[in-house]
């Protein structure tokens, strides 16, 4: 529409070349005029000045038609607000202080549910960047039942996803995916960066064209082994080869395997892991063959079970719903497991194992059950709306306040001519501009204070900012501009109901005080609303301290988890044997470390390493609930980890490789195979042919291992020199901050690891941490938040009381004159003030307690109707307000009443 | 003599684009065009002239160009555009159908 861009353009030169517009208008009429009045010279005779005289008469008055030319511009709209903007930031630049406050409450607002946006719609919302339909896509969770318990997981064998793949009709394309650490590069460059391990099928479910070379075929990621190529993702291209073309060719070596580069993915491509980016995408193949070679495991890889090591995803054909795609996969899985079955007989039938598949979420946090990451991420957002509402609540009682000052201005104005549609724009555009001005500011907020945020919730190496997601900016926008226009209304309403006869008489008298029961209603929800966030705030601190308070069995403040990454260097058993053994040894010297243990697995790593336990006089062990674990350690582990012996004796030097093999078992354990008896001296048939007795002779404490909040699992505790002497690492137990230690263990143990071997070093407390993050991050954002809505809600009680204060400073002169004593004023004030915050309570108090049966699944062993919470808050809210309102209260208590009478 | 405000919406915009379609004109000689050709019946109104002007033009049924009037003096001269002469054909069956109703109306017994 050509005409259409013209007219645009027309627009904009009449708005933005004003004068030049104006200027040719005037020569127009010049003209016009002169013509005119020639003519009438010409034919009437006039003289010259009286024809002038005459054609300026009968054009009419020229200013008025100017303004006509201007409606007819079709910018007279336009000009009026940039009139209205200039009037009301005018109005803001004379009360900078009133103009901050808003601000920065806005700002407090805004920024709040920006962070927790940006948040909330990375872990529960947003598809990853390529995704070809995330709506057809599905992470497949499998579940079956095992010991009672149903064992829910994604993680799954090869070959039950060549089953699953094959014996499914519902889907397009079905791939396996993991992320996995390892060494990229050789020498001093060696890095551990993520590399995405994916079957070829993967790059199917992205639209995402490599910018260099291509992505690997089927042929290339067959099993057993496939071809050693890989794809670099584009950062790796930029930073580590500088982006040029003739990469492709090269070779890289990651992990233990020399990879030769075939292709380079988009920018932003980052497979399945947005907050993790893989640095290059390996085929599944290679990499599994690896594994297995490293294990030392023979035979094909492909054709396990026993191998649970990456997760399944599936598109589901168009027409196919997500209940038929979930039946699909469950027969096929059905199918797998008996499949299964037939080669580990040991396993549970299908009718009690129930094999189940469902085709969940691409998004993991949604899972089939959501995570308690994601639950409180949700929670916190639904907490930063009602922030955002106190914030609303409190600078509409601000503008309100503002626009019963000015209500004789506003008088004045009306008297004057200027209609109220337009007193509403500029009222509106007051707001307005305070609520992108509030805006502006909560997204810088939002950005510093979220950085914080967004490492606690998403990962580490996460780049989400605030800034740069469209999705969040837009979102702080709408929260903006809905906060301008709520804010805007209650003034606006105020306008409606002004009486122009007696404001304008009253002038600006501040004698007449005028109760507002809008204002007192935002007070009142301001104050049930901070009730709600305090009283969640309490419940959360109140769990996360149950939570601190778990005996876990260890004391994991000092202690450091030592794993070795062979990485292709091939060891022989007893060459591993010794390895350990002079690692321990080393780690032993090393200044600051006060005990080392051989581990072989971790609290929380979720593997069960005990299978095949028989013990005499126990029929059925396999019916006893509950799973197992079995972690092989060195006589030194008690003292390493803490934990306590509580019968019998720990391990001991004697236990070693020739001697008679030795257990320790944890309490709940010694009590549910030997209820009766005691645990020490008895027999446990472990595995091998015929059965190897393992004399239990020592209980130790029940130790926490898999879930904070399960009951002890069953825990047993075997020399390592007797138990898999070649595999493993260590714990180390150091004095001080275990962070300042992490180098130092690493560089004294790494001299020991021989070629392009390397050791890692973790606290403990950052893996077990893992499982309080949910509860940390409630208590501390529910506490951050509900101070906050304190905070504001004090700011807004107490800038009402005060304005009120201010209003009625005539009527309590009167008082003071009539013999009140100051006693009988601040009272009067305060109890006004306190009404407000009881009823705020009551309020709140109902709410809360009407809606905590929602939040009760998200504590930990705490009552949601704790009433030591709910009295607490409550006594809070009530000595803020009488704080808030005893300030005021106070200075009119000075009031002189002469001074306030005469001031009439 | 109809004054200014008798002039029915939109008749203007009529009125002028059949002004141009007998030859581009600056804005008094449109208004002394209208004028002649009515047997100075239509007296337009000259101050809304000038806005009816930037909004046909706006509309893109008129253009305007500064050059030389036939007084010899530099003034804005528009001329109808191929969308005006569209524009005035429906606007002219609009109007007849009107005034042939309002014709209707008034003979009515």
């Amino acid at each position: 529409m050509p005409n259409f861009r013209a007219r645009i353009a027309r627009r904009l030169r009449a708005l933005f070349r004003a004068e030049a517009v104006d200027h040719e208008l005037n020569d127009e009429i010049r003209l016009h005029v002169d013509l005119e009045a020639d003519e009438l010279v010409r034919t009437e005779g006039l003289p010259p000045d009286e024809a002038r005289r005459r054609a300026l008469a009968s054009f009419g008055g020229v200013e008025r038609y100017r303004e006509e030319h201007r409606d007819a511009r079709g910018v007279r709209w336009i000009e009026q607000r940039g009139q209205d903007i200039r009037y009301a930031v005018r109005g803001l630049r004379n009360r900078p202080g009133f103009a901050i406050g808003v601000i920065v409450t806005l700002a407090l607002g805004i920024g709040a549910n920006a962070a927790m946006f940006s948040i909330v719609d990375r872990l529960l919302f947003r598809a990853p960047p390529f995704m070809h339909d995330a709506s057809r896509s599905h992470r497949v969770v499998l579940t079956s039942t095992f010991r009672g318990r149903i064992n829910q997981g994604t993680s799954a064998p090869y070959a039950r996803f060549v089953d699953l793949t094959q014996n499914t009709h519902s889907f397009e394309r079905t791939a396996l995916f993991v992320e996995n650490s390892l060494a990229v590069g050789v020498g001093a460059d060696a890095r551990e960066m993520q590399v995405g391990v994916v079957t070829s099928g993967f790059f199917g479910f992205f639209d995402a064209t490599p910018v260099l070379g291509r992505y690997f075929t089927a042929a290339e990621d067959a099993p057993p082994r496939g071809s050693p190529v890989a794809v670099l993702s584009y950062g790796m291209w930029q930073t580590q080869y500088g982006g040029r073309r003739d990469v492709v060719g090269q070779q890289v070596q990651i992990g233990s395997t020399l990879y030769t580069i075939i292709g380079v993915a988009p920018k932003h491509f980052a497979g399945l892991w947005p907050e993790t980016p893989p640095a290059a995408f390996v085929p599944a193949s290679v990499f599994a063959a690896e594994q297995w070679a490293g294990l030392g495991q023979h035979g094909d890889w492909s054709k396990t079970y026993a191998l649970y090591w990456a997760d399944m995803i599936v598109e589901r054909k168009p027409g196919v719903t997500v209940a038929q795609a979930s039946a699909d996969l469950t027969q096929a899985f059905v199918q797998s497991y008996r499949i299964d079955l037939a080669a580990r007989p040991r396993q549970p039938p299908v009718d009690i194992a129930k094999p189940h598949a469902i085709a969940a979420s691409i998004l993991s946090e949604r899972g089939p059950t959501e995570s308690s990451l994601a639950k409180v991420a949700t929670w916190i957002g639904g907490v930063a709306l009602i922030v955002w509402l106190i914030a609303c609540a409190n600078v509409a009682n601000l503008l309100l306040a503002r626009a019963l000052q000015r209500r004789r201005e506003i008088a004045v104005r009306l008297a004057l001519g200027v209609t109220r549609g337009r007193l509403a724009g500029q009222l509106l555009t007051e707001s307005l501009i305070l609520a992108v001005l509030g805006g502006v500011s909560g997204v810088l907020l939002a950005q510093w204070g979220g950085a914080v945020l967004r490492t606690e919730f998403l990962s580490k190496t996460s780049t989400a900012s605030v800034v740069n997601d469209p999705r969040a900016l837009i979102f702080a926008g709408a929260a903006a501009l809905l906060a301008g226009l709520l804010t805007g209304l209650a003034p606006l309403a105020q306008t409606r109901r002004m009486n122009l006869n007696r404001d304008l008489k009253e002038g600006a008298r501040e004698g007449t005080y005028q109760r507002s029961g809008l204002r007192s209603a935002l007070l009142v929800v301001q104050g049930m609303l901070s009730v709600v966030l305090l009283v969640g705030a309490g419940l959360f601190v109140r769990s996360l301290r149950h939570v601190r308070a778990v005996p876990l069995g260890y004391q994991p403040e000092h202690v450091l988890l030592v794993e070795r990454n062979m990485r292709g260097v091939a060891l022989d058993s007893a060459s591993s044997v010794a390895l350990i053994r002079s690692l321990d040894a080393k780690a032993g010297t090393i200044p600051g470390v006060e005990h080392v243990s051989r581990q072989l697995t971790m609290p929380f790593w979720n593997t069960s390493t005990a299978t095949g336990i028989r013990v005499r006089g126990v029929d059925g062990i396999d019916s006893v609930p509950g799973s197992f674990d079995m972690n092989a350690v060195s006589p030194d582990y008690f003292a390493t980890m803490g934990t306590r012996i509580i019968a019998g004796r720990g391990i001991g030097i004697q236990d070693a490789a020739g001697a008679p093999p030795v257990m320790v078992v944890n309490e709940s354990m010694a009590k549910a195979l030997w209820p009766h008896a005691s645990a020490i001296g008895q027999c446990v048939l472990g595995g091998g042919n015929p059965p190897v007795c393992t004399t239990v002779v020592g209980v130790s404490e029940d130790i926490k291992d898999n879930s904070l909040s399960d009951h002890a699992g069953y825990y047993i505790l075997r020399p390592a020199e007797q138990v898999q002497p070649d595999h493993g690492g260590l714990f180390v137990r150091v004095q001080g901050d275990p962070d300042a230690m992490l180098e130092p263990v690493r560089k004294a143990l790494q001299a020991v690891m021989p070629g392009a071997s390397y050791v890692t070093v973790t606290p403990i407390r950052d893996i077990i941490g893992d499982q309080t993050q949910a509860w940390e991050l409630g208590a501390s954002m529910f506490v951050i938040f509900g101070a906050l809505a304190l905070l504001l809600a004090a700011i807004g009680l107490y800038s009402v009381i005060a304005f009120n204060v201010g209003q009625r400073m005539h009527e309590i002169g009167v008082r003071v004159a009539l013999g009140a004593g100051r006693r009988d004023i601040v009272g009067h004030v305060v109890t006004g003030g306190l009404k407000l915050a009881a009823a705020g309570v009551i309020l709140g108090v109902a709410v809360s307690l009407g809606g905590s049966h929602w939040i009760e699944p998200l504590l930990f062993q705490e009552s949601s109707h704790d009433p030591v919470i709910f009295g607490v808050v409550a006594a809070v809210l009530l000595v803020v307000a009488a704080l808030a309102s005893f300030i005021p209260a106070r200075r009119a208590a000075r009031v002189d009443p002469m001074r306030a009478l005469r001031a009439e | 003599m109809p004054n200014r405000a008798d002039l029915l919406q939109g008749t203007l915009d009529l009125l002028v684009l059949k002004a141009l379609l007998l030859g581009p004109l600056h804005g008094w000689a449109i208004s002394k065009r209208l004028r002649a050709l009515s047997s100075d019946v239509l007296n337009v109104g000259q101050g809304s002239l000038y806005p009816a002007l930037y909004r046909l033009e706006d509309e893109g049924w008129i253009s305007a160009e500064w050059g030389i009037s036939a007084e010899g003096r530099r003034a804005k001269i528009y001329t109808i555009t191929a969308l005006g002469k569209k524009r005035l054909t429906a606007e002219r069956s609009a109007w007849r159908l009107f005034s042939a109703a309002v014709d209707q109306v008034l003979h009515a017994s």
